[in-house]
């Protein structure tokens, strides 16, 4: 029965949607037959033709109206509606283009800058990790007693013991990066490598391209002389060499067999290696000690995230009671491995997604101001519309779909802006930001899926506020009234409301702005301690097969250093394990003078820098007490060390440094003694405080590793190359890596507050400009309004400088609405902010009156043009006009 | 029973199917007709008629043709159709059972 009854209708339905016209004529056609034949009748009955015809009109009660009566029962009416909607709505925005451009423009500025935005928190956020399940993927953490959610790298053993006697874990791999130099073949590099636990690539979960990865066993001495490159390692060095497998190479001067390649896709967030050896921890006491390893796993299927987290837990305790001297107190943590790699990214990526998000709203809230304006001058075109029987559903309906049309535009437009912009923003971010994940920023299906939903939300929210006015409006009200006030009441409320909001988001993006702006200031005047102008650094790291004994490698580096400071225009040269703000931190602890190694669970401890002769006259950091390194301190001497004014603060306070001895951990043999006490100096980054700091002297506890500072007497860049030249007089092998000034260390140190800074000011900027439109097209609407009422003020003498502060008056209040809004929304703010912020409170009264004062002007400004165009109204043509 | 509108609604359907019953007609003539035949009772207005005439149409209960008129303009005819006659059929058992149960109702005695 259904079934027949659909057969018989759809050819009705179909001849409705395709030949809409003549089915309108048919319409047409009868019901003109109809009334002719009702006048007839009337004519017939004796009444005059006019009166017939009237007659007849009314007993038809609304002929237009039945005839869309009766086209709402072809029930095909959506689409039929929709498709002419469409098309009323694309003529009707051709019609004023002034409107349309500024409000596309608007759209795509605010849609624009959002998906721009969203496809850097989609690449860096939000895509999965790029190995498979990788909702299984962990990092394993220690926590240290002081601090048991502070996620601390681990120590080997302690390794071996979470992959003993956990149960949550399929695969478990210890991770240890540096750098290995590679010599033979060509000029000898330096390469960021990782020596890693056999299990790595399978707790990841990649195979090689091509050969094999590493096999449980290949980490067991003596068999760990196997290297896996990366792809763009085996392309570059080796030129895509397809009989690299089984090749010999030569790492930090000993050999090792290329065993595999791994694909071009296998890119480890985070992580920058090249290479990849095993890491052959045993239970040799020399892995008992010293935290460094990272720790990834994979979970077993069906093992929640909880379930891992107890029995890390639980894992501790074992420890703790397998080793009390060493791991008492200290914790095991475990956390998705996506979260750990994108860590303290997460807020900053937040806040400007947010801060875009305002964005978005006020161009919302502008639009929606031009579609009211448009839509006051529209309303009787909309009575109309509603006398001759358009019914109000049908009204909004066509109102939506014009702010369809209008954001679809301002969509399409916005995704344009997005394809040109997104490329040159991840060109613009600076490569020591060390953004992770960010070569993948693209506009993915994600970000266009992204852009349709924002698009979307847009269109109604600034198409149904103004859609549900107009289709409120009174009909006779309208249509007796006289042009100029028609909405100009009920409308204004709304569009104030809409500026007012505008104003508020935009001054507190602007408060944003000036605290993030203030706090960058703070940091960039910040004194780390030293001198950047003049000086290089290079980074070597010192063949442990050529340089094995702990003499050899002091000799080593006193010899580059003498030769080097031969170098004409050298003014110093010294060398320090790790150089400050690049984040590295090394810490040991000490205790009393004796021979016996301090417990490292009971002892105090500081941060210590190996550093050799000359390293403080190459940074400027004066010696405040006693002496520096110097020529006395060698191998087989007596042990010294130097310490820093915030050790003598915290360790010895009141006393004279100069003389006591301690144990340091780090080098127990023999007591050190305090020759001298340096300034501080900042060493992770510019925003952490000077630590208390030991630091021992290169000629007695040489590293492998070793960052020279030379100071030149001019341009520093001139005697890079000749520097150079200098180490490979002394090995002709040695790698030289990341050459940079000193200059440029401090510069890519704050590129990251900077680049936040950098976006939040061009976002503050955008909502500056967009608020100040809004504030424009409300002012002039509204004088345009009162030309009238101006007119008669002008006509009885006003002056017009009072004309210019009326209105003035009337943008400024709107600002000052706005401020207040603005000042209360930042009070709910102010914990996301102060995370943010360095040595700046959110509250800070400069910046606030600044953004206000910036917001005031601003508004002002745009409101002058439409003031002073008030002032030219011509007092007879506005009386005149109605 | 809701609005007495609803009521007209669905007899106005009921008396537009069973019109056409007897003969095809036009619109006009099936608003001349209605008048007549309810004896000026049921009135009918012409602006309700045509909307009513396209839903029975548009559910296919009633077809249209075009035909001329005696003065060779264009007419719309209506006709029932096959499905139109179990529709019809349906109605008048349904307005029999319901005229049937309110006669009932009001000739009730009051006690």
């Amino acid at each position: 029965m259904r079934m027949q009854h659909w057969l018989y209708k759809l050819p009705l339905r179909i001849r409705s949607l395709f030949r809409a016209g003549s089915a309108d004529q048919d319409l047409n056609d009868e019901m003109q037959y109809h009334m002719d034949r009702l006048v007839q009748e009337h004519m017939a009955k004796g009444l005059p033709e006019e009166s017939a015809r009237l007659a007849a009109v009314r007993a038809m009660d609304g002929l237009e109206q039945n005839k869309e009566k009766c086209r709402d029962t072809r029930s095909v009416s959506v689409p039929l509606n929709l498709a002419r909607d469409i098309r009323y709505a694309v003529r009707g925005l051709r019609k004023s283009p002034g409107f349309c451009i500024v409000a596309v423009l608007t759209l795509a500025l605010g849609i624009g800058a959002n998906t721009a935005m969203f496809s850097v928190v989609n690449a860096i956020l939000l895509r999965p990790l790029p190995f498979p399940e990788p909702s299984r993927l962990v990092h394993l953490w220690e926590a240290p007693p002081d601090n048991p959610a502070k996620r601390n790298v681990v120590n080997p053993w302690n390794f071996l013991i979470w992959r003993e006697h956990t149960h949550s874990f399929a695969a478990m791999a210890a991770v240890s990066t540096g750098e290995l130099n590679l010599t033979g073949e060509g000029n000898p590099v330096a390469l960021p490598s990782a020596s890693v636990s056999a299990d790595y690539f399978s707790v990841l979960g990649i195979p090689a391209l091509m050969g094999r990865t590493f096999e449980p066993g290949d980490d067991t001495p003596g068999h760990d002389d196997k290297a896996v490159l990366s792809y763009g390692l085996w392309q570059q060095r080796f030129g895509g060499d397809p009989q690299i497998i089984g090749k010999s190479l030569s790492i930090d001067g000993r050999p090792v067999i290329v065993i595999g390649v791994m694909p071009q896709s296998f890119v480890v967030p985070g992580s920058s290696a090249r290479i990849w050896t095993p890491m052959a921890i045993t239970r040799d006491p020399g892995w008992g000690k010293g935290r460094y390893a990272t720790v990834i796993a994979r979970l077993k299927p069906g093992v929640t995230l909880a379930q891992a987290q107890q029995d890390m837990a639980a894992v501790a305790r074992i420890e703790a009671a397998l080793r009390p001297d060493y791991d008492r107190n200290w914790g095991a943590l475990c956390f998705p491995m996506l979260q750990d790699v994108t860590g303290d990214l997460r807020l900053p990526l937040l806040v400007l997604l947010g801060a875009v998000g305002f964005l978005l709203l006020i161009t919302c809230a502008n639009v929606a101001n031009l579609v009211l304006m448009r839509g006051a001058g529209r309303l009787r075109e909309i009575a109309l519309r509603e006398a001759l029987g358009a019914s109000r559903r049908r009204i909004v309906q066509q109102l939506l779909t014009e702010g369809i049309v209008l954001a679809l535009s301002g969509m399409a437009a916005g995704l344009l802006l997005t394809v040109l912009a997104v490329p040159s923003m991840v060109a613009m971010i600076p490569p020591s930001l060390a953004l992770p994940r960010s070569e993948s920023i693209s506009v993915d299906g994600r970000v266009l899926l992204f852009a349709l939903v924002i698009s979307a939300l847009t269109a109604i929210l600034f198409g149904l506020a103004p859609s549900l006015r107009a289709s409120r409006v009174r009909l006779h009200h309208v249509l007796r009234q006289s042009g100029q006030q028609i909405g100009a009441t009920g409308n204004r409320r709304l569009r104030n409301a809409f500026v007012v909001m505008e104003l508020a988001l935009a001054i507190l993006l602007c408060m944003g702005a000036g605290l993030l702006l203030r706090s960058f200031q703070r940091l960039i005047s910040v004194d780390p301690g030293f001198q950047t102008a003049n000086t290089v650094t290079m980074r070597i790291f010192t063949s442990p097969a050529k340089y094995r004994k702990a003499s050899q490698r002091a000799e080593y580096v006193e010899n580059i250093l003498s030769e080097v400071r031969a170098v004409p225009g050298v003014e110093a040269a010294g060398s320090v394990h790790f150089l400050p703000l690049r984040g590295q931190v090394s810490r040991s602890c000490f205790g009393p003078p004796t021979r016996e190694e301090p417990n490292p669970t009971r002892s105090p401890d500081a941060q210590f820098l190996i550093v050799s002769e000359g390293y403080f006259a190459a940074m400027q950091t004066p010696v405040i007490a006693g002496r520096d390194f110097d020529s006395r301190d060698a191998m087989g001497k007596a042990s010294v060390m130097m310490v820093n004014q915030a050790f003598v603060r915290t360790f010895l306070p009141g006393q004279n440094p100069l003389g006591q001895s301690f144990s340091v951990c780090w080098n127990v043999p023999n007591p050190a003694q305090i020759i001298g006490v340096v300034a501080d100096t900042r060493q992770k980054a510019l925003d952490d405080a000077p630590q208390p700091t030991i630091y021992l002297p290169n000629s007695q506890v040489a590293m492998y590793m070793a960052s020279l500072v030379v100071r030149a007497k001019g341009d520093p860049r001139q005697i890079t190359d000749s520097a150079i030249s200098a180490i490979h007089r002394v090995d002709p092998e040695q790698p030289v890596a990341a050459v940079e000034t000193l200059d440029s260390v401090l510069d890519s140190s704050v590129s990251r507050p900077r680049f936040e800074m950098i976006l939040l000011i061009i976002f503050a900027g955008l909502a500056l400009t967009l608020s100040a439109i809004g504030v424009y097209g409300v002012i002039s609407y509204s004088v345009q309004q009162r030309s009238q009422e101006i007119g008669i003020r002008l006509a009885l003498g006003a002056q017009g400088s009072s004309l210019v502060k009326l209105v003035l008056k009337e943008a400024l209040s709107l600002a000052l609405f706005g401020l207040l809004a603005g000042a209360i929304c930042l009070l709910f703010l102010t914990r996301v902010l102060s995370s943010l912020l360095f040595e700046v409170r959110p509250y800070d009264p400069l910046t606030l009156l600044g953004a206000s004062m910036v917001l005031l002007t601003t508004a002002a400004l745009a409101a002058f043009v439409p003031a002073f165009r008030a002032t030219r109204v011509d007092p007879m043509l506005a009386l005149r006009s109605e | 029973m809701s609005k007495p509108s609803d009521l007209l609604q669905g007899t106005l359907d009921l008396l537009l199917l069973k019109i056409l019953a007897l003969e095809p007609l036009h619109g006009f003539a099936i608003s001349v007709r209605l008048r007549q035949v309810s004896g000026e009772v049921l009135q009918v207005s012409d602006g309700s008629l045509y909307p009513a005439l396209h839903k029975l149409e548009q559910e296919g209960w009633i077809k249209a043709e075009w035909k001329k008129s005696e003065n060779n303009r264009r007419v719309k005819y209506y006709a029932l159709t096959r499905l139109g006659r179990g529709q019809l059929e349906r109605e008048t058992a349904q307005w029999d059972r319901l005229s049937a149960a309110i006669s009932h109702v009001i000739k009730l005695k009051e006690a």
